[in-house]
């Protein structure tokens, strides 16, 4: 792909050619630039009128300089090459006026780098009417039941690049196409969402259809008395519990510094032999780009292999510092903890039919999202968060009944130890990565747990 | 590209706009890191753009760009208006902006030392200093930082308003993490150090006695036993209590949340405008206000991203709730006058929406002494680690990083594994004093939006004293 496309990407060439040129004649040791450009077209709506409409186009492009071993950074949102010229002089005389950073592993050699595949032109050119048709059936189908919706339609176009003054040079296009609904009642609600790397993933209809399902089933909620449930655990709320155990416990650094549930014990039975994870960026399901921030090809990382502790993801500073390579994990130092973020994640999951995992059910829980996790014990993964938007009581393998949102707190570990029953995968973000806070993808299975720790419940 | 915003909300009303603003931003951010006495990180960032809303057919359009070239500047008039004709075509609402008079004028922060001018070697040495006094037997990870940020922008609405700001803001950090074989890791950190000020509040925070309060926090916790389940008098420092508010009154008091803008990411609220005077959200000791006004504030401005003046207004008074943080949308739709603004984007790529200005829990009467002779048994939280919310601001759950024994009044030795959850009102209506001590906090980093914005917001508190707080201690 050495043009562009089309006008929505500025293209391999135009984005390559000003980074090599402002590299040619840098006055450091050595250099790299990242570029993220970004067009997000978010509309969003409620009480099933669209409300919010933007459209941002936004260019990051952050310049390390490097003299003997000290580093400086600098940002513009500029690609003329009189801008970066300017960037990577600050960025140049940062580095001569800061210390040597003794790790330092230097800017990445050229590798093979597998071809992206996460770009589709169909979904780059989607336009803000074809977005508002897709809003307008789901507040159609929502109408008619007798309620009213709220949700998101967004697409985003990303083109990412490095280049280093060692002759790196990698360019990757790829879109995201989202689309949520919340179905409000006076008596609870409902939700579902599509998520995919092509527009063709969206299914208003369906979209509708679940959270309007959901969203019937939610009236007479009953309070849930604080214990040990047996549980049901839907994707959406899988992949809120792998963004804790990602963002607490997967980064080389983490296990360097004694922060992770894996320091110490790689090799180890951390959890039940039911829970395989690897960080998979070269599946184009989990919206990935096949190089990392510092131009390093991504490896597929087994994480966790049937319960058993793996090993990290590095970028190459932590790499270095543990004595292997890196695995192509570097991100952006300004939202993610340095030392590699593991940001697509692959749980394996089996053949359960979504009856089949309510089924297996005496008595229990129907978790379908949560909202505003957080972990107050990261070494142990410990999550805790309160249910949103669809949570149900299970008795003898059947819906009995809508429950007020529970509050969760468990560690990870001993969740996964319980499982029982996995469906098939689907892509899914937890709640905090649907908005791009500390974005973590995954390709990620419902599941049937033998225990869940209820530790609260909102009012009904 | 800041001279062609006129022509920009010109070209938008000879279209037929009914509303146009448009806003240029531009931030420049400075930062360095050390970690264990080494330089970790020093970075400059800067960016530049133009936003552009217009209200077409009584509906939103909005699209930014960072690039300045005339067919930009073109494209983003015509997304825009594309975009407010797809709102249009599904809208059961139309936009109603509540009236606002043209204002005029400029606003700066007040700054003795200029941060952006302060030596990098001065400020490396600075952190140096801080990284050694932060070294103890057990301390596995000493990271400190300081951070300075400029903001300027310019905003220019077809209702005759044209406003610029320059905001200078000036922050640190600080963490320690210590570890012990046999102990569970402690670490003790704050990143919410930051103000409307130059490099004289980086001076004024004194961060070397802080780097040696944090590793001594830290190293005592290592040791200590269990804290004892039961309930308990809780006495939360300003620091603790400042995040408290921000999510459990700061929050929910967000209009935007009544339209339910936010309903499928951030949430509702529990307190709905029939509630306005009626809803007991806490005890008569508890009052709360909103005040872009308060000096070094990081909620502080001249004006909000409408274009309205800097103002404040109570939310809670004396325990009852009274009031929202409002929008020129949300004021409208809700048919009140403006009470406050506290409409603000991230960025010039960002849509305005409502965010916290300083809101902040009002002081009290009482000594900090005082306020602790009153415990016969008791903790003192001194910091929150983990905080988890639901979507109506109402169940929340918060841990923290240091824990100590309250005895008699005095304060003991430290215990650890202490959380506690609570429902807002039930928490509020526990408190039984407020001291005197008031200081204010800014945080950088409050989400929200879709696409996510993070906000900058000040919140101020005195330490205060809450009776039978159910606590959970895990190991």
């Amino acid at each position: 792909m050495k043009t562009a496309e089309a006008t929505i990407l500025r293209g391999e060439d135009a984005i390559l050619t000003p980074l090599r040129e402002a590299l040619q004649d840098v006055a450091a040791d050595e250099a790299d630039i990242h570029v993220r450009r970004r067009r997000a077209a978010v509309t969003r709506y409620s009480h099933s009128s669209i409300h919010q409409n933007a459209l941002s186009d936004e260019t990051h492009v952050r310049v390390r300089a490097i003299v003997g071993k000290a580093v400086g950074v600098a940002t513009t949102n500029s690609l003329e090459v009189a801008d970066l010229r300017r960037a990577l002089g600050d960025a140049a005389s940062l580095a001569r006026a800061s210390r040597p950073d003794d790790e330092w592993p230097g800017v990445a050699e050229p590798a093979p780098i597998a071809t992206p595949q996460a770009y589709d032109e169909a979904t780059a050119r989607v336009d803000a009417a074809e977005q508002a048709r897709g809003i307008g059936a789901i507040c159609e189908a929502v109408a008619k039941a007798g309620y009213r919706a709220a949700g998101t339609h967004a697409i985003e176009v990303t083109e990412d690049a490095v280049a280093n003054t060692r002759g790196v040079a990698a360019y990757a296009p790829a879109t995201v196409a989202y689309l949520r609904a919340l179905v409000l009642s006076d008596a609870g609600s409902g939700y579902a969402e599509d998520l995919g790397w092509r527009v063709a993933a969206l299914d208003p209809a369906g979209v509708a259809d679940r959270a309007i399902a959901k969203c019937g089933l939610d009236r007479d909620r009953r309070q849930l008395p604080p214990g040990d449930y047996e549980a049901v655990f839907e994707e959406l709320a899988v992949a809120e519990i792998l963004r804790i155990v990602s963002l607490t416990g997967l980064g080389g650094q983490s296990v360097r510094e004694g922060r992770s549930f894996m320091s110490g014990r790689i090799g180890e039975q951390v959890t039940g032999d039911r829970l395989t994870l690897s960080d998979d960026a070269l599946d184009p399901r989990t919206l990935a780009i096949p190089f990392d921030d510092e131009g390093e090809p991504k490896q597929r990382v087994v994480l966790i292999e049937r319960g058993v502790a793996k090993g990290p993801v590095h970028d190459r500073h932590s790499a270095k510092a543990m004595g292997t390579r890196s695995t192509g994990h570097a991100a952006d130092e300004s939202r993610y903890q340095p030392g590699g973020h593991a940001g697509n994640l692959t749980m394996a999951g089996g053949r359960a039919t979504r009856d089949e995992l309510i089924g297996a059910v005496g008595r229990g829980v129907l978790i379908t999202r949560f909202h505003y996790t957080n972990t107050p014990d990261p070494r142990a993964a410990t999550l805790t968060g309160t249910t949103r938007d669809g949570t149900f009581l299970i008795e003898d393998g059947r819906i009995a009944g809508a429950l007020a949102n529970v509050r969760y707190t468990m560690s990870a570990l001993d969740l996964f130890a319980g499982i029982e029953l996995l469906g098939a995968q689907r892509l899914a973000r937890d709640w905090w990565s649907s908005n791009g806070m500390g974005s973590v993808v995954c390709l990620v299975p419902p599941m049937k747990v033998r225990r869940a720790t209820i530790t609260g419940s909102s009012p009904a | 590209m800041e001279a062609r915003l006129a022509d920009l909300v010109a070209l938008a009303a000879s279209r037929g706009a009914t509303y146009a603003d448009a806003r240029s931003v531009e931030r420049e951010h400075e930062a360095v890191n050390v970690k264990d006495g080494a330089v970790e990180s020093v970075m400059r960032t800067s960016d530049r753009g133009v936003g552009f809303r217009v209200v077409h057919r009584g509906a939103w359009g909005f699209a930014a760009t960072d690039r300045a070239d005339d067919a930009a500047l073109r494209g983003i008039i015509d997304d825009a208006f594309r975009r407010a004709e797809a709102s249009a075509s599904v809208q059961r609402r139309t936009v109603k902006l509540a009236p606002l008079a043209p204002q005029r004028g400029e606003y700066r922060s007040e700054v003795a030392r200029d941060p952006f001018a302060v030596p990098l070697a001065e400020r490396i040495d600075h952190l140096r200093a801080v990284d050694e006094a932060a070294a103890g037997p057990n301390v596995r990870t000493r990271r400190s930082s300081v951070a300075a940020y400029r903001t300027r922008k310019r905003l220019i609405t077809s209702d005759g308003t044209d406003v610029s700001q320059e905001i200078v803001e000036s922050g640190a950090g600080l963490s320690v993490l210590a570890v012990k074989a046999g102990a569970k890791p402690a670490q003790r950190y704050d990143s919410r150090l930051t103000r409307q000020a130059g490099w004289e509040w980086i001076e004024e925070l004194d961060l070397p006695s802080r780097a040696r309060r944090y590793r001594d926090d830290a190293e005592a916790t290592l040791d200590a036993p269990l804290a004892e389940e039961r309930p308990t008098t809780l006495v939360f420092a300003p620091e603790f209590l400042a995040l408290l508010v921000h999510e459990s009154c700061g929050h929910p008091t967000e209009a935007d949340r009544l339209l339910e803008h936010e309903v499928a990411f951030a949430g509702t609220t529990f307190m709905w405008p029939q509630d306005r005077g009626r809803l007991r959200y806490g005890s008569p000791h508890v009052s709360m206000t909103a005040d872009a006004t308060v000096p070094h504030g990081m909620g502080t401005f001249g004006w909000d991203d409408d274009g309205v003046p800097a103002m404040r207004t109570k939310l809670v008074d004396k325990g009852i709730f009274v009031g929202y943080l409002t929008s020129r949308e949300t004021a409208g739709a809700l048919g009140v006058p403006i009470a406050i603004g506290s409409a603000r984007a991230e960025g010039w790529q960002h849509f305005p929406i409502v965010r916290m200005v300083n809101v902040s829990l009002d002081p009290g009467s009482f000594t900090y002494r005082e306020l602790l002779r009153g415990v016969d048994r008791g903790l003192l939280l001194d910091a929150p680690a983990s905080y988890s919310l639901d979507d109506k601001r109402q169940n929340f759950h918060f841990s923290t990083q240091s824990a100590r024994v309250i005895r008699g009044g005095e304060i003991e030795g430290y215990v650890r594994g202490v959380s506690f959850q609570s429902l807002t009102p039930d928490f509020w209506g526990r408190c039984d004093a407020v001291a005197d001590d008031w200081e204010l906090h800014g945080f950088l980093s409050c989400a929200k939006g879709e696409p996510l914005q993070l906000m900058r917001v000040g919140h101020g508190a005195a330490h205060a004293r809450f009776r039978d707080v159910p606590i959970e201690v895990r190991e």
